[in-house]
């Protein structure tokens, strides 16, 4: 049972727990977080648009619809990606079955063979399509992979932000993590990674937050968001737009044989 | 004018020795002051600015495909083969602390734990590290072993045909120290272990090893060679006083030289660290005032006198030659290579530092040493002979009776140089600037036989427009240049996006070996590259390909750090592209260390050529000047041109590489080999302007000042022979050449002078009667 369950039932038994916001451990502060930035509603569209740059300031952009749906009952997520751009990959699809403490399942399809391939996934720690971000950073990682610390309570510009830092259980491509956490919507504004010399490595900023009415519920969502590798100077810009939630994607979106046929309404 | 400014200075330092001498350590005390702001700058690449075109396209292309400049490579081998559980947990361990140095690329370096491998199992498609966990099994191990050896992309890259070597490549950041990195890499090395054994190569170690020894090596052989010079010095003068005013006017200059540089805030180089040795030698030029002293002391028996007079007969010459090696040092600066500008400026004002210490310091030594010893000393010098030396002098007659044959004699040797000339064979290599048996050349020559190779060179091959590395054609156009790159012996091995995309097609079609082959449709590959880049390293194609795919980065890894192997690596793509053309509008620029080191090379070597030339003839030009005659000047260059062409012509016929030590050499040599034959034909036309017999003066001038001009270049030349023990060859090079350059120099111009001035008599002598 993950600790989110374990604080949600203390929370709903005991109002006081919730005044009593400043005694969460960094753990659970890491697990608010992730859930408000990889699992809000039961499923979400949004049409993504990630720009690669270099250091020389070229560009190469990937323009996609994402789809995620999540499991009821554990934090188990599915994603369906579609890709529209770079023209000469234009229906190429992404399928991953997310579990939490487990190797992902990937899938993709080919379009030029009309081949669905099975993805081993061993390194969860991978670039995400070639982008300055890695399949956890995308999907999430595991709280239970890293040790956690609360360092400190500071403003980051107008947010009153936890700084937590995390320490990879196992080795890792950073040795340490520190993520600006904003009290009021738990989402990570800022994220520095470290490598094994202790340098700072990469970047993460929040760029922009909205918040997503769905049906009465609202989301707060990053809807723009950077990684950057400050040692290589290439970053990656991502925009999402057009987000809806809790739209009913059905289950059967998710399967290889979607992949080839990808289901129209739900891409465009 | 001149003649009356050295006499009053003269007599002035005569008058007041301690004066001069207090005032000369007030000086050095202020120029020494600036010393312990020395900073040092030990990178050879630095001779090229900055703003040079090809360390510009260079810097351009490594952005791009984000690429290192600099590379190490550390060699594992072992005869039982590296695919044994702890040889693989070693380079494990290995890599991981190699990533943990500062200065080195942590997300490149490239080993068996980090590289991706592009593989198929059970039907899905894995990109991930060649090596996750260490396999135990003998099972795991075979299949480890089968999975590097039918992998184009990871063989002679990582693994030798044989299996008994790999390697881990380990890029560094601009600013960092190949030879600290190198050292820091020592010291992890696993002790003791079960038949591996280690080997560190590449250019970054080669070079900051080079330049951290040269300093070294320079701090050992300057003393010593100053030492050498003070022993021979007390042989042949037998004075104390001698030593001391000749080792006190060389410490001077280079005290004065070398602080007024650092206190100009210019570092110290490779180049401007040699010019100590430069300096002492320089300032044996003093020799000439000792040797004439004591034959004058010896005619006058009055110290005062003998000094004045000494001083008034050797003045001229001594002006003279040290202004022509001030001139010839200064001409450097008109090259393009800035420490090579440093260290002429500096060294020209050395010079002159000593030309005026000639004329203050020195006399006022020898007006303050005991006259009996001077005496003891002027005796000694007597009783052997009175016009010089016996030996001088017979050699003298010898030259003027048979001047026509002497003089041919000459001739003859200089057809012989020219053919070792039209021989010289242009080359550079960093690595052969260590000795053959030193770790640096071992560890090379085993990757190189092990290996695809230590040093690298690229090939940018641009399209027309973007995607251009999308199109079927174009990637089997890059295939088959690579196969015919390959076929050069010192090209171990290429690698392109081309090798990613057929990698992916075999491995994507259930590993099928007939898929191995670049795809017939634009859409294929791109969605291949696409793939690719969803789940491998973003450099493995970074570093092929650009980003709107419009070119492609060639890799040629080359088994020789020879300037001229990327040359003819260039020549073959050309020649192969001329039968096979890429396709139209596409282009090729070459890149990377292997190219920089040619460019580096080429451009080097011809700033060094330039200063060389433009040395020549400003030396030239001021002969003339000094002598008021055009034959004249024309008569002091030739044993300076003699000498020149000869030596360089025996390195020609020997078959030894015209390289960096040498071509730095070459414009060295100028400003001191010119001294022997400026002292020569001064002193003989004053001989003759008062006696007026040609072939007693001529006679005369080979035994007496003769005597002065052999005793100088043994000096210069034991100052410079000492160096034969150091352990970088380039040194061993200089040491020899220029001790055979000063002994050559010193004899053409004792033997072919007398000669060329008894042909050319009537011409010559029209002017010099007074």
């Amino acid at each position: 049972m993950s600790t989110r369950i374990v604080f949600a039932l203390i929370a709903g038994l005991c109002p006081a727990a919730m005044y009593a916001q400043d005694k969460l451990t960094a753990a659970e502060i890491i697990d608010r977080a992730q859930a408000a930035y990889y699992s809000p509603g039961s499923d979400m569209k949004a049409r993504v648009v990630m720009e690669l740059i270099n250091a020389d300031g070229k560009k190469r952009t990937r323009v996609l619809t994402m789809l995620r749906k999540s499991i009821p009952g554990g934090r188990e997520q599915r994603y369906f990606l579609y890709f529209h751009e770079p023209g000469d990959v234009r229906r190429t699809a992404f399928l991953v079955w997310k579990y939490p403490e487990k190797d992902d399942d990937r899938w993709i399809f080919i379009p030029a063979v009309n081949m669905t391939r099975r993805i081993a996934a061993r390194d969860s720690r991978s670039s995400f399509v070639g982008s300055d971000f890695s399949y956890e950073d995308v999907s999430g990682r595991d709280v239970g992979a890293d040790s956690h610390a609360l360092l400190r309570e500071e403003r980051l510009g107008d947010s009153s932000c936890y700084v937590v830092q995390s320490t990879p259980k196992a080795a890792a491509d950073f040795s340490r993590k520190l993520s600006w956490i904003d009290k009021t919507s738990w989402l990570p504004l800022k994220e520095e990674y470290y490598d094994a010399q202790n340098q700072l490595a990469r970047l993460f900023t929040a760029g922009k937050v909205e918040t997503i009415d769905a049906g009465g519920k609202t989301y707060p969502t990053v809807v723009k968001r950077t990684m950057k590798n400050v040692q290589s100077g290439h970053r990656t810009e991502v925009v999402f737009e057009s987000i809806t939630y809790d739209v009913g994607i059905a289950a059967d979106v998710f399967t290889e044989r979607s992949l080839q046929q990808a289901p129209e309404k739900w891409i465009r | 004018m001149r003649d009356r400014l050295i006499h009053r200075l003269t007599s002035f330092s005569v008058d007041h020795p301690r004066l001069v001498i207090g005032l000369t350590l007030v000086i050095t005390l202020a120029f020494g002051l600036q010393l312990p702001k020395m900073t040092t700058d030990t990178d050879p690449k630095h001779m090229l600015p900055i703003t040079s075109p090809v360390r510009q396209y260079n810097d351009q292309v490594e952005r791009e495909f984000g690429l290192h400049a600099d590379n190490l490579v550390v060699g594992i081998v072992n005869e039982r083969g590296v695919v044994n559980s702890e040889t693989l947990s070693h380079i494990a361990e290995l890599t991981r602390r190699i990533q943990k140095i500062p200065g080195v690329v942590v997300r490149d370096v490239t080993s068996f734990t980090t590289i991706d491998n592009v593989t198929v199992e059970s039907g899905s498609l894995a990109v991930r590290p060649l090596l996750g966990e260490v396999p135990a099994s003998s099972g795991e191990l075979g299949a480890l072993r089968r999975a590097l050896l039918e992998n184009p992309l990871l063989r002679n890259r990582v693994i030798s045909q044989d299996t008994k070597a790999t390697a881990i490549y380990v890029p560094l950041e601009p600013s960092a120290n190949g030879r600290e990195i190198a050292d820091r890499i020592r010291q992890m090395l696993p002790k003791g272990s079960s038949g591996d054994q280690y080997f560190l190569a590449g250019d970054p170690i080669a070079r900051d090893t080079f330049g951290y020894e040269m300093f070294q090596q320079m701090a050992l052989f300057s003393p010593v060679a100053g030492m050498v010079m003070c022993v021979a010095l007390w042989f042949m003068f037998r004075s104390l006083s001698v030593v001391v005013a000749n080792m006190a006017v060389a410490m001077i200059s280079i005290i004065w030289a070398m602080g007024l540089f650092i206190g100009l805030g210019f570092p110290v180089h490779i180049m401007s660290s040699m010019s100590p040795v430069f300096l002492m030698a320089i300032a044996t030029d003093s020799v000439h005032i000792f040797n004439e002293f004591y034959f004058r002391y010896g005619e006058v028996s009055n110290k005062r006198r003998a000094v004045l007079e000494t001083m008034t007969a050797v003045g001229r010459p001594v002006v003279l030659s040290d202004l022509t090696t001030a001139a010839g040092f200064a001409s450097l600066a008109a090259g393009p290579i800035i420490p090579v500008r440093v260290f002429g400026l500096l060294v020209g004002f050395g010079t002159l530092v000593i030309l005026l210490m000639s004329f203050t310091l020195v006399p006022a030594i020898l007006i303050l040493m005991r006259e009996d010893r001077i005496a003891a000393a002027a005796q000694r010098e007597l009783s052997r002979s009175a016009s010089g030396s016996p030996l001088l002098a017979k050699l003298g007659r010898l030259c003027v009776r048979h001047a026509k044959p002497v003089v041919l004699a000459g001739c003859a040797l200089l057809v012989v140089a020219g053919v070792g000339l039209a021989r010289l064979h242009v080359n550079n290599n960093m690595v052969h600037w260590f000795k053959p048996e030193s770790e640096i050349r071992v560890a090379d020559r085993v990757l190189n036989r092990h290996l695809g190779g230590t040093s690298i060179g690229y090939i940018v091959v641009r399209g027309a427009g973007q995607n251009a590395m999308h199109d079927p054609g174009m990637l089997r156009s890059i295939e088959s240049l690579q196969r015919e790159l390959e076929k050069d012996p010192v090209a171990g091995k290429t690698h392109s996006v081309v090798d990613f995309v057929k990698r992916i097609n075999r491995v994507l079609h259930n590993d099928d070996p007939a898929f191995e082959r670049v795809p017939d449709s634009a859409a294929e590959i791109a969605q291949y590259l696409f793939l690719f880049s969803m789940a491998a390293k973003p450099s493995d194609l970074n570093n092929v390909v650009d980003y709107p795919f419009q070119s492609a980065n060639v890799m040629v890894q080359l088994k020789s750090w020879d300037a001229g192997v990327m040359r003819g690596v260039l020549d073959r793509a050309h020649a192969h592209l001329a039968a096979n053309p890429l396709p139209g509008g596409t282009t090729l620029r070459p890149a990377g260390i292997a190219y920089f080191n040619l460019v580096w090379n080429d451009e080097v070597l011809w700033g060094m050529v330039t200063s060389f030339l433009s040395g020549l003839v400003i030396v030239l030009i001021l002969l003339v000047l000094e002598t008021r005659s055009l034959r004249w000047g024309v008569v002091c260059f030739v044993p300076l041109f003699f000498t020149i062409a000869v030596i360089y012509g025996m390195v020609g016929l020997a078959g030894k590489d015209f390289d960096m030590p040498v071509a730095v050499l070459s414009t060295l040599s100028l400003g001191l080999a010119i001294d022997f034959a400026v002292h020569f034909v001064v002193r003989f036309q004053q001989h003759y302007t008062t006696h007026s017999n040609l072939n007693d003066s001529l006679v005369w001038t080979v035994a007496r000042p003769g005597k002065g001009i052999f005793r100088n270049a043994v000096l210069f030349a034991l100052g410079f022979v000492v160096m034969v023990f150091a352990h970088l060859t380039p040194y061993i090079t200089v040491g020899v050449l220029m001790a055979a350059i000063m002994l050559l120099s010193s004899i053409s111009s004792i033997v072919f002078l007398p000669a060329l001035i008894r042909i050319f008599d009537k011409r010559l002598l029209k002017g010099v009667t007074l």
